[in-house]
């Protein structure tokens, strides 16, 4: 007890000086991780200098709407007539007194557009404002043991001044630097969208299976006949994805035109021989089709390709012998 | 526990071996074909586990919005505009999801902190700091 005693009146010092020293790392090694972030080369030379997407509609968050109302800029952007109070109950969370990213990409799907999440990176951002979208990111505005989560759209850049404008918060066309922007935008990995009409051309930066997983969401809300056209331009941009054709046949046959969908089946598999749903679904709309010969041999194909759907095509091949 | 499962599995499993097999056997012509979705899942190569898992999470969700205060007419068409993947993300971890809301709900001495990392330009929460 007694040895405590003078250990306790140098305590204080020892405590500031423990305190200050603390504070000037976290300060060095937080200030290390925040910097400028660098575009490649061959972005920069592509990229305008300066773009303003000025035509974006501005809708000012009520309490915790951020959410919504940048779901409303972006879409309101995209022809649909939608105001933020429409879209509180459909993707505001009382209980968290916030919206979850899940929801923000589900709204989306239920106004008719599609929304295909962007590649984590600056240099995809600035890309899509470069082409034209508007992209709804996610902050985390605060420090990650206090989040301060917040949506924004993103509407324009100035690579020379080094700062990216936003419709934010309460405020239009707000500017923020680069550098803050990527150190908030970092905290939620780099999270964002781009909502766009089925039939537009595909966003510059996404990859073909998410941009498959992006249409093939929305065609399961909205059905093959909205999310044709975006199967169209998804084969425009990737024609060498087998899967992309294959679904584009999927969503022709839903429409009812068997014979653009076994054109675009023959391409699926011409891409890709081993492509066994490809053959198999070739087969059945020719054998609907009356053509047995063509989809006996299509059937054919499918039965030697191991996997989940063998047992399906000698069924159908032996159907039609 | 375990138990419950070793018999909860068979039963799930043929449950939904039953309800996809008015589906396969409809006599609509063209229906039997191979969905974009269930191709993408082959693609996706997920395990037969995780795809029970994507299909049960839903009435997970619908749950959880009910308990989050979402409006009950709502909460339907909610799910519904999920993909399997979200609603699996939701069911598992809608408390940690990151919820965008921008109102800190903080003490005076994150208050300061904030304040010092603001100016740092490493962090964005009082409008004045710019």
């Amino acid at each position: 007890m007694i040895a405590c005693h003078p250990r306790q009146r140098q305590a204080p010092l020892n405590a500031r000086l423990a305190g200050v020293l603390a504070l000037v790392l976290l300060t060095l090694i937080l200030a290390g991780c925040a910097t400028t972030p660098r575009l490649a080369e061959t972005t920069e030379r592509r990229l305008a200098r300066q773009v303003l997407l000025d035509e974006i509609p501005f809708h000012g968050q009520r309490d915790y709407q951020c959410g919504p109302a940048s779901l409303a800029m972006v879409l309101n952007a995209e022809g649909v007539d939608v105001n933020v109070d429409d879209l509180i109950p459909q993707v505001f969370l009382p209980g968290r007194e916030g919206s979850v990213q899940p929801e923000m990409l589900a709204t989306v799907r239920r106004q008719g557009r599609i929304p295909f999440p962007i590649a984590p990176t600056f240099d995809a951002l600035l890309t899509e404002i470069d082409t034209g979208h508007p992209v709804v990111v996610m902050q985390n505005l605060s420090l990650p043991a206090w989040p301060l989560w917040h949506y924004a759209v993103a509407i324009g850049y100035d690579l020379d001044a080094e700062d990216l404008i936003l419709h934010s918060g309460m405020e239009p066309g707000r500017i923020e630097s680069f550098r803050r922007f990527d150190a908030t935008w970092a905290r939620s990995n780099r999270w964002g969208f781009v909502a766009l009409t089925p039939g537009e051309a595909m966003p510059e930066t996404v990859a073909e299976l998410t941009a498959m997983e992006a249409i093939d969401a929305f065609e399961r809300v909205q059905g093959a006949s909205a999310s044709l056209p975006a199967w169209e331009s998804l084969v425009e941009r990737f024609p060498g994805s087998a899967m992309g054709h294959f679904a584009l046949g999927n969503a022709r046959q839903a429409k009812g035109d068997p014979q653009a969908a076994i054109e675009a089946y023959r391409i699926a598999v011409k891409r890709r021989p081993d492509l066994a749903a490809g053959w198999l679904n070739l087969g059945l709309v020719l054998r609907n089709q009356g053509d047995v010969t063509q989809a006996r041999e299509a059937l054919r194909r499918a039965t030697e390709l191991p996997g989940d759907w063998q047992d399906h095509a000698r069924q159908a091949l032996e159907s039609i012998r | 526990m375990k138990k419950i499962y070793r018999y909860l599995s068979p039963l799930l499993i043929a449950c939904l071996v039953l309800a996809s097999l008015p589906v396969a056997a409809a006599p609509q012509a063209g229906s039997d074909l191979i969905s974009t979705q269930e191709a993408l899942s082959a693609e996706r190569q997920l395990s037969d586990r995780e795809r029970i898992h994507e299909v049960l999470a839903r009435d997970d969700v619908q749950q959880q919005l009910l308990t989050q205060g979402v409006d009950p007419v709502e909460v339907e068409a909610r799910v519904a505009a999920l993909s399997d993947h979200e609603a699996a993300d939701m069911a598992d971890q809608l408390e940690q999801l990151p919820a965008g809301a921008s109102v800190v709900g903080a003490l005076f001495a994150v208050f300061v902190i904030l304040l010092v990392t603001d100016i740092l330009g490493l962090t964005n929460v009082f409008p004045f700091t710019r």
